[in-house]
Formats: C-alpha cells, sequence, structure tokens
C-alpha cells in the first residue's frame, strides 16, 4: 500500500475495520472485525452517532447490534483520533430491511465525524461501469437515477421512475437494454414484464435479458475493442483505448443509427395542449 | 421430510464477477449461482449432506440450489445473484427502487433424489 509523507509506513499507519454478519475473505486484510447481526444496521450506525457526541445509550439497545460496547468505544476513539476516515458501503446496507435509511445513517455519521475530523463515505458498486452511469446522469440531468423524461425534462423519483419499479408496475410497452443483463438480476415480476413486451438488447454476449428479448444486437466491448470511459469506484475517468479490432459495431454506433431511424420516421403525435416543444 | 426457516443472503463474489463476463451460458457460472453455502449444523437439521440439492421457497417463489457447506453462520445462507435467485425475489421496493434481496426468511427444504 503506498507511503505517503503523512503515513510513511503505508497499511501499517492505517486501520482498516471491516463489519459484516459473517466473517468474508475481507477478514484477513482487516486489522477489527466487527460481526453485527443481521438487519442491525441502523441501530449500529445510530448507536455510532450517539456516542460520537456523548449521548446515552442503553445496554439492551448495544445487545441488540450483536456488537460489545467494548468494541464500539474503540472504534469511536479511534474514529476520532484519524486523521482521514473513508468508509465504503455496499449492498448490505441498501438491499436489506432499511434499505435507504441504513445509507442515510452511514452518510450521516459520515458527515457528523467531520466535526472531528476528515471522513468521507463512498458507495462499493456492483459490476462494470455502474459509477460512470451515475456520473454521467448526474451532469447531464442533476441526478443519478430513477429519471423520467416523459414530460420533456428529467424528473427524479426512486421507487417511481426506477427501473424496477416501472417494469414491475407494467407502465412501459417496449425495453431498451445497453450493457446490462436485467434477465439475471431484477426481481421475477420484472424479468415477466420484460418477456411481455418488446425488449431490445446491445451487449457483447448472449444474456439471459437477449433470450427474453426480441430483438438482440451484437456489440464490441467496451474497453476491449470500443473506445470509451470507464469510471472508477471513487469517481476517477479512466479513458480506455481499444486493444483489439472487432467487426461489430460500438454500443454509441447502434444508439446513434436507432435514433436516426426514429427521427427519420414521420411525427406520429397529435397537436394539442399535451404536445411539447421538446419532445419532438 | 425436514423443512428450516433460515435466513437467506444473496451476494457477490469474485469468481462470479469473472463468470459474469466469461459468459452466463457456462457450466462453471451455473454451479457458482446453483451453489449455497450453509452452516453443518443446518446440514444436519436438513439431513442432507455436501453436493445435496434443497428446494428454497420464499415468500413469492421457489428455486433448487445445491448445499456446500462452509464457515457462516448457523441459521443463514449465502448465494450468489443469479438466475435462481430473481425467483424469490418479489418485486415490491418499498418506495427506494430497490427490491430486497438480502436478509429474508426463507423456508429450506431438502429434494429426495
Amino acid at each position: 500500500m503506498q507511503k505517503s509523507r503523512f503515513l510513511p509506513r503505508g497499511r501499517k499507519d492505517r486501520t482498516m475495520v471491516l463489519v459484516d454478519i459473517r466473517e468474508t475473505k475481507s477478514v484477513k486484510a482487516a486489522d477489527i472485525f466487527l460481526q453485527v447481526r443481521p438487519g442491525k444496521d441502523f441501530e449500529l450506525l445510530t448507536i455510532l452517532r450517539a456516542m460520537i457526541k456523548d449521548q446515552p445509550i442503553s445496554d439492551a439497545e448495544v445487545a441488540e447490534t450483536g456488537v460489545s460496547i467494548e468494541a464500539l468505544q474503540d472504534l469511536v476513539a479511534r474514529m476520532k483520533a484519524a486523521k482521514f476516515g473513508a468508509m465504503f458501503f455496499g449492498m448490505g446496507l441498501s438491499m436489506t430491511r432499511g434499505k435507504h435509511m441504513n445509507s442515510a445513517a452511514l452518510l450521516t455519521l459520515a458527515a457528523e465525524m467531520n466535526a472531528f475530523t476528515k471522513f468521507v463515505a463512498m458507495p462499493m458498486r456492483g459490476h462494470g461501469n455502474v459509477t460512470g452511469a451515475d456520473v454521467i446522469m448526474r451532469w447531464q440531468t442533476g441526478y443519478p437515477f430513477g429519471i423520467s423524461f416523459n414530460r420533456g425534462y428529467p424528473r427524479y423519483n426512486p421507487g417511481e421512475f426506477s427501473t424496477v419499479d416501472v417494469l414491475v408496475r407494467g407502465d412501459t410497452d417496449c425495453v431498451f437494454v445497453i450493457g446490462a443483463d436485467p434477465g439475471a438480476t431484477m426481481p421475477q415480476p420484472a424479468i415477466d414484464h420484460l418477456a411481455r413486451v418488446p425488449t431490445i438488447v446491445l451487449d457483447p454476449h448472449v444474456t439471459h435479458t437477449s433470450r427474453l428479448a426480441k430483438v438482440h444486437i451484437t456489440t464490441a466491448p467496451a474497453g476491449i475493442s470500443a473506445p470509451g470511459t470507464a469510471y472508477r469506484m471513487d469517481e476517477i475517468p479512466l479513458p480506455l483505448r481499444p486493444a483489439l479490432k472487432s467487426s461489430y459495431p460500438t454500443d454509441e454506433e447502434v444508439t446513434r443509427r436507432i435514433k436516426e431511424a426514429i427521427q427519420a420516421k414521420p411525427d406520429w403525435m397529435v397537436e394539442g395542449p399535451q404536445r411539447l416543444e421538446t419532445q419532438v | 421430510m425436514p423443512s428450516v426457516q433460515l435466513l437467506l443472503n444473496a451476494m457477490r463474489t469474485a469468481k462470479q464477477g469473472v463468470q459474469v463476463n466469461v459468459g452466463k451460458e457456462s457450466d462453471e457460472y451455473k454451479e457458482i449461482v446453483t451453489t449455497l453455502s450453509i452452516h453443518s449444523k443446518d446440514m444436519e437439521a436438513l439431513g442432507v449432506s455436501d453436493g445435496d440439492s434443497v428446494r428454497v421457497e420464499s415468500e413469492f417463489g421457489e428455486a433448487e440450489f445445491r448445499c456446500q457447506q462452509a464457515k457462516v453462520p448457523e441459521g443463514m445462507i449465502f448465494v450468489p445473484y443469479g438466475p435462481p435467485t430473481c425467483k424469490l425475489m418479489g418485486g415490491n421496493t418499498d418506495g427506494t427502487g430497490m427490491p430486497t434481496s438480502k436478509g429474508w426468511m426463507v423456508n429450506v427444504e431438502p429434494i429426495e433424489n
């Protein structure tokens, strides 16, 4: 690990604390492991928020989390004594009961820790360029995901415009999938809707979604035979030069050609008050 | 036939991440996403041994997995995300956009060969 002016001994000057419901492979890399009870993340984070501000907490509340009070006191002392703390969090928080409230508790803890020292929090995203999608949507529309353009301007509302919800409610009569495989990751009711409507897939591989789709277009793999920019999890853009040539078109080219074909079609919208200039 | 209530946690693994890029049609990927890690005492309660098949039933659906004894806490099972876990997930996101895919109680029962 990098040695720096302020941390001359590299890894030895750093402390890694792992919080999980079980001993994962990351335990070997960690200095301290705290085993939290499943579904008790929000309680643990709220107790930590109370402890950093010396607010009273009860033994029963601490016992509920599965972590001892001594371990928590030690953690709080280490967090406050740190020169720069970083919290990484993933689906263990966002996909269990409490969901966004768990993430919100962690982000609030990170914000509140800044009263004592520098602290940041960063979501651990899944495979592929998830960060890139978030970043691009954010600077283009102001929102990272769950965006509807149907009024001609972006509106954000997770739970209403987010992909799973739109599919499960059956709002869409067509689905366009690029560089994703919802057919192998989403809940079954969402997958069922993908099979019901015309689904178009752009992917270098034939995926589970391709099997449900009406159209699959094979494209060149980005970063290998198509140029592009991938975003590292800390939102650093990495321009990628293709190492190999591919006979397949890129995602960008196919999307552009579909857009041109749609634009060449006759205007189907009726004149009336519902017509928005931006929708033309 | 014994049936046991266990806490299911779908998760990611590095091996699964590699196989996603190799191809989801491969036998290796299929094996990864249909193998669940389970504590030895839970296996005893179910009357199954390593490699045996079990049926996992959630509120929303059911799927079949192969058991693999692992160092996991008692009462919990872990399985990498994939088409079988999709069948167990419900479509409700509680207004967050995120389906519940971890930490929910499921019914597990052995499949007789």
